[in-house]
């Protein structure tokens, strides 16, 4: 296997972990991945604190449980990177929402779609070639998943690998299935326009 | 003695006529050698499970069809699930495992599933919440023999089957 990890300096070089193919895992494509994700985590911590501002009861807990979730995973993935010597990604001052999140109905769209942002980063974690990585990036993109799907209702056919369009519109699905993340359809108001802007990023200050 | 001879080199040439032509077919088959990869037979595999999975769902909704409002979105999935893992399955064309492309459009008879289904609408739901749970453990568990492209899709798969498996649990709604 490989001699030793080469430490990075700051999370911005791992960007450039693209590596040939056939070649085992090397450090900086795990750091890349792993980098990735855990800015996933930083969006989503930040934005389980939007959508918990817009909800109430049940859902209100469910909100506050998943983004403790994402601060322990976030605080899981800092600590990982740090251990392979590179500078964990700091997250942003602020981030741009997807759509407006005024309403209870949005901010559950609002969860559900930072779900799918952490399934998909940590996709990423599950192509590193280190059997140890692959599994716990599989495992997290299943809770992901999971949570996605008690957010939203139903499931995905390809959880992190597509991208479901961002709006909190659910095109007239009957969502009939109560979501456990988010029991009840209690006070849903209409849906707002969705004007659908770039999806999440971090936001210029 | 000539005429054994000549009877002898006869015999020779005929018992030898097999052996050219058996040779020449080893010499073909030479050509084309059978390289059953690792991730082949993964894939293999998983489609039988996807395929599996679908007669289940196929045997309950035939039992249970109150259940179409909830099933057959997961049914749709699955049947997602089959055709990506079927476009990376890649057989010659002479491959001798004919059974694996008509599996799809099999009946839903054909699976063992399909004799011992539960017919109230609560234990069917358990019991596909079970192979769901099943099928997504198995997938997990074979995600480090495959290449990462292929891993991916496994692992996203099993991550839609465990979502399944949620949503096919007891409702959990305050009384």
């Amino acid at each position: 296997m490989s001699a030793s990890i080469p430490p990075l300096a700051a999370g911005a070089s791992a960007r450039g972990a693209g590596q040939a193919a056939g070649r085992p895992a090397a450090p900086p494509a795990a750091v890349g991945a792993l980098q990735a994700a855990l800015a996933a985590e930083h969006a989503a911590v930040y934005g389980y604190g939007v959508a918990g501002a817009h909800l109430s009861g049940a859902r209100q807990r469910a909100a506050a449980q998943d983004w403790q979730i994402h601060q322990a995973s976030r605080d899981a993935l800092a600590a990982m990177i740090t251990a392979l010597g590179a500078q964990p990604v700091a997250a942003a001052a602020a981030y741009r929402l997807p759509f407006p999140v005024r309403t209870g109905r949005a901010a559950v769209m609002l969860a559900a779609y930072l779900e799918d942002r952490v399934a998909t980063a940590y996709l990423g974690v599950v192509a590193l070639s280190e059997a140890r990585l692959r599994l716990f990036g599989a495992r997290a993109l299943e809770s992901a998943a999971l949570r996605a799907a008690g957010w939203r209702g139903r499931t995905l056919a390809f959880p992190g690998l597509e991208a479901p369009a961002p709006g909190p519109v659910l095109s007239g699905s009957g969502t009939s299935q109560p979501a456990p993340g988010a029991p009840t359809a209690g006070s849903s108001s209409p849906g707002p326009a969705s004007q659908s802007p770039p999806p999440t990023g971090p936001a210029g200050a | 003695m000539v005429r054994e001879a000549t009877r002898r080199a006869v015999l020779a040439a005929v018992v030898s006529l097999p052996l050219v032509a058996t040779g020449c077919k080893g010499i073909g088959a030479l050509g084309t050698p059978p390289r059953q990869q690792p991730d082949v037979t993964v894939l293999r595999d998983a489609i039988d499970g996807e395929t599996l999975m679908i007669s289940r769902y196929r045997a309950v909704l035939a039992a249970v069809p109150a259940l179409a409002g909830p099933l057959d979105p997961l049914l749709q999935q699955h049947g997602e699930h089959l055709a990506r893992l079927r476009a990376r399955l890649i057989e010659p064309s002479t491959a001798g495992r004919p059974e694996h492309s008509p599996a799809v459009t099999a009946s839903p008879a054909a699976s063992p599933a399909a004799t011992a289904v539960p017919g109230t609408p609560a234990a069917a739901r358990a019991y596909l919440r079970q192979a769901e749970q099943a099928a997504a453990r198995e997938l997990l568990g074979k995600l480090t023999a495959v290449p990462p492209s292929l891993a991916q899709l496994l692992a996203s798969i099993a991550a839609s089957e465990a979502s399944h498996a949620l949503l096919l649990g007891p409702a959990r709604r305050a009384p």
